[in-house]
């Protein structure tokens, strides 16, 4: 669980006649990363491997298909089927099926095209006569004079035009159309044309070109639209005829499609073998407890006549990175190849990341209204995106962190939507909200720590400190795990780091009994009382004082120890790795801050909503009922965002950074995931 | 007593607005450059993602500075 699996290197080598009979196999099992031959690594008389007979022809038939599916523009991800295909029928039908498709898919395609085209053209034309449909006059009359110019087109100030016109001459015929889009056909004697033009653009004149053709405009139009019609019926047929086509033959494409992916996945396997003129060689990674299995098989298959083996893991070998956890926690794996693909020699976090994430997430939001909110949310998102694996994930996260949201809230803050459940004792009475004084009933859950109250935010952000210690310092205490069998330096540098952390927690534990220690009191009559009030608390508390601050011996010893160690080691430089891991303790104060800013956002907004739900005025009371869900809503999406963004980076950026490297290969298993076909 | 209170107040007000000033400066920078590298290379959303958060502890700085201030009036 807290290691990627192991691997083993192995080496397969066979005669080229059972080359395709070992893919076949390698192809079932479904467990061989193989990897890709470079001639350098082995043997200068390995040559690379060459695609098998079959694969030019199960490429030209793949493209075919997807042609075929692009021009019925299949949706592969909407498409159901009713059964998986046997692969042995679709190798019967397959060549005879392509054909008898690809033929009829083109004539109903042409079809449609061509009858799209003329479409078209005949849109076209009736835009283009539209203008003119208005003016009763057949088009023949508006050319051909030798004493006229015919200006035709859009004029936006036609009274201005009307009134200007007499000016410049009495000779002219003016039509217009309907006063909607002021079309207008001005006939003028040619002498005065220029004017006139003139005249016509200072009215915001649009010229529209005359169509050719004679007769009426309006005939045309009404004989064309319904050529139109006609059209559009056919069009329809042709789609339906397009549709019908799809549905009888969407599973034959899907199966056909993966079988040749699949088949041309075979063909050009062996471009990753390396080969000599008689023989192959593959060179793959298998996981090591599949590896009986694989030899077994292998062994029985093909009779002994391959040879098989395993090679011990080099220095500089970089194996693929498979993870092995178990389904809860592998739904984390996604945030985690979010950053990065762990190295085969990385702990695996999933498990940590699991589990403080959502407590993180959880801790920010800290209120049951939010976290009822979030499950359902999570619920609704997960439904949404249910067939991409990828994203579902995030559903999954915001439901674990809704349901220790609502915890936080119910047990630690007392709050729902912002408001408490009982006001703060010192505050009761006042006029401040809660939700027994707005319910009028008591409701008996207190908060322990006051979000608002200066007491409580101090109490918060201790809490985030001691919450940032934990990961940080087991980040530390992995790091120096890892570390300590390649670098020693590194490792004791990590000591020291721990040191330091240890003594910063320490101090702060300290300056913070005073907020709190009463957390400690239920304790006290437990089996480790002893322990904490004799001899924990009083040997971290001894110290002394000078200008007023206190300095507890044990916090000091731990700070210096662990600088000289990280001096001692990495020298003056290191001290920048001390700083560091001192920022990065204040960093999960965000912890507090957020938590804070959202209660405090909440909270002000429920002043302002409830005040005016509360006004005593029905209008108003209603108004203040529709803002006040608006502005929850707008707390929880704010919220909710930052909240899960500043979780993820706490991981990303300060607990990674102490152990985590990062930047491996993904296992990929030579095989196919068939959804639509089966071996059978 | 009013007085002090209230230059306690401001003083807090600026050491919270200044760092987060500065760190909104720092991410406008980085969140552009991360946002483009992220649009060329898939692969990068992680490390930019990184990037881009790095600078949001200056203003947890000013917070706690804010808020020690805060405690004091």
């Amino acid at each position: 669980m807290f290691r990627p699996q192991e691997m083993t290197r192995t080496l397969l080598i066979g005669a080229k006649q059972d080359l395709e009979h070992t893919i076949e196999l390698l192809h079932t099992l479904e467990v061989v990363h193989i990897i890709d031959f470079k001639t350098a690594d082995v043997d200068e008389h390995l040559r690379f491997g060459a695609p098998t007979t079959k694969a030019s022809g199960a490429s030209r038939s793949l493209l075919k298909i997807r042609s075929s599916a692009q021009m019925l523009s299949l949706d592969r991800e909407k498409q159901t089927i009713s059964e998986k295909l046997p692969e042995k029928q679709i190798q019967r039908d397959i060549a005879l099926k392509i054909q008898d498709m690809e033929l009829s898919l083109l004539s109903l395609t042409e079809t449609k095209t061509r009858i799209e085209e003329h479409f078209r053209k005949i849109d076209e034309r009736i835009r283009q006569l539209q203008p003119f449909a208005a003016m009763d006059i057949p088009l023949e009359d508006y050319h051909g004079y030798d004493h006229l110019t015919v200006f035709t087109g859009y004029i936006r100030d036609l009274k201005k035009f009307t009134e200007h016109l007499p000016a410049i001459t009495e000779n002219y015929e003016l039509f217009t159309s309907d006063a909607d889009d002021q079309m207008v056909a001005l006939f003028i004697i040619k002498k005065h044309a220029e004017d006139a033009n003139k005249l016509l653009n200072d009215c915001g004149y649009t010229e529209v070109k005359l169509p050719e053709g004679t007769g009426l405009p309006k005939q045309f139009i009404e004989k064309w639209t319904e050529q139109k019609h006609d059209l559009s019926e056919k069009l329809l047929q042709t789609t339906k005829d397009i549709l019908e086509f799809r549905k009888r033959y969407a599973e034959f494409i899907l199966a056909s499609e993966e079988y040749l992916t699949i088949e041309v996945q075979k063909a050009e396997a062996p471009v990753l073998f390396g080969t000599t003129e008689h023989s192959f060689l593959i060179d793959c990674w298998i996981p090591k407890d599949e590896m009986q299995q694989v030899m077994e098989t292998l062994e029985k298959e093909m009779q002994g006549s391959l040879y098989i083996q395993e090679i011990e893991l080099k220095h500089n070998d970089e194996p693929p990175t498979l993870l092995k956890n178990p389904r809860p926690v592998r739904r984390f794996e996604f945030l985690l190849e979010l950053y990065s693909i762990p190295n085969y020699r990385d702990i695996d976090p999933s498990f940590i990341l699991s589990l403080i994430f959502p407590l993180f997430f959880g801790l920010m939001i800290g209120d049951i209204g939010y976290g009822i909110l979030l499950i359902l949310f999570g619920v609704l998102f997960m439904k949404a995106f249910k067939d991409s694996e990828g994203i579902s994930n995030i559903g999954w996260y915001i439901i674990i962190a809704g349901v220790f949201s609502s915890i936080f809230g119910l047990f630690l803050f007392g709050d729902m939507f912002g408001l408490p459940f009982m006001l703060p004792p010192h505050e009761a009475g006042e006029a401040a909200y809660s939700w027994s004084t707005l319910l009028g009933i008591h409701i008996p859950i207190p908060s322990v720590i006051h979000k608002m109250e200066s007491l409580g935010m101090t109490q918060l952000l201790v809490v985030s400190i001691i919450a940032g210690y934990l990961p940080l310092g087991l980040g530390l205490l992995i790091g120096m795990i890892v570390e300590w069998k390649h670098d020693k330096k590194h490792a004791i540098t990590k000591i020291g780091l721990l040191c330091v952390l240890t003594a910063l927690a320490l101090l702060i534990f300290v300056m913070a009994d005073w907020t709190i220690g009463q957390w400690l009191k239920p304790l006290k009559g437990s089996a480790i009382a002893p322990f904490l009030w004799d001899m924990f608390i009083p040997l971290v508390k001894s110290g002394f004082s000078f200008g007023g601050l206190l300095f507890p011996y044990v916090a000091m010893a731990l700070g210096i120890l662990g600088i000289l160690l990280i001096i001692i080691v990495a020298g003056g430089f290191g001290l920048v790795e001390v700083l560091e891991v001192t920022s990065h303790l204040m960093s999960y104060t965000r912890l507090a801050a957020i938590c804070v800013a959202k209660a405090a956002m909440a909270f002000a907004f429920n002043m302002i909503g409830l005040g005016l739900i509360l006004s005593g005025n029905i209008i108003i009371g209603i108004l203040g009922v529709i803002l006040l869900i608006f502005m929850q809503l707008m707390v929880f999406a704010l919220g909710a965002l930052s909240s899960g963004i500043q979780a993820i980076r706490l991981h990303y950026v300060e607990f990674f950074m102490k152990f985590y490297k990062g930047e491996g290969l993904r296992f990929n298993p030579f095989g196919y995931k068939r959804k639509y076909t089966t071996t059978k | 007593m009013a007085a002090e209170a209230g230059i306690i107040a401001i003083g807090a007000g600026v050491a919270i607005g200044s760092a987060a000033f500065a760190t909104a400066w720092a991410q406008k920078t980085i969140g552009a450059a991360a946002v483009g590298a992220a649009a060329e290379n898939e692969k990068m959303f992680g490390k930019g993602l990184i990037y881009m958060v790095l600078p949001e502890t200056i203003v947890l700085f000013g917070l706690v500075i804010a808020f020690l201030l805060w405690t004091k009036m």
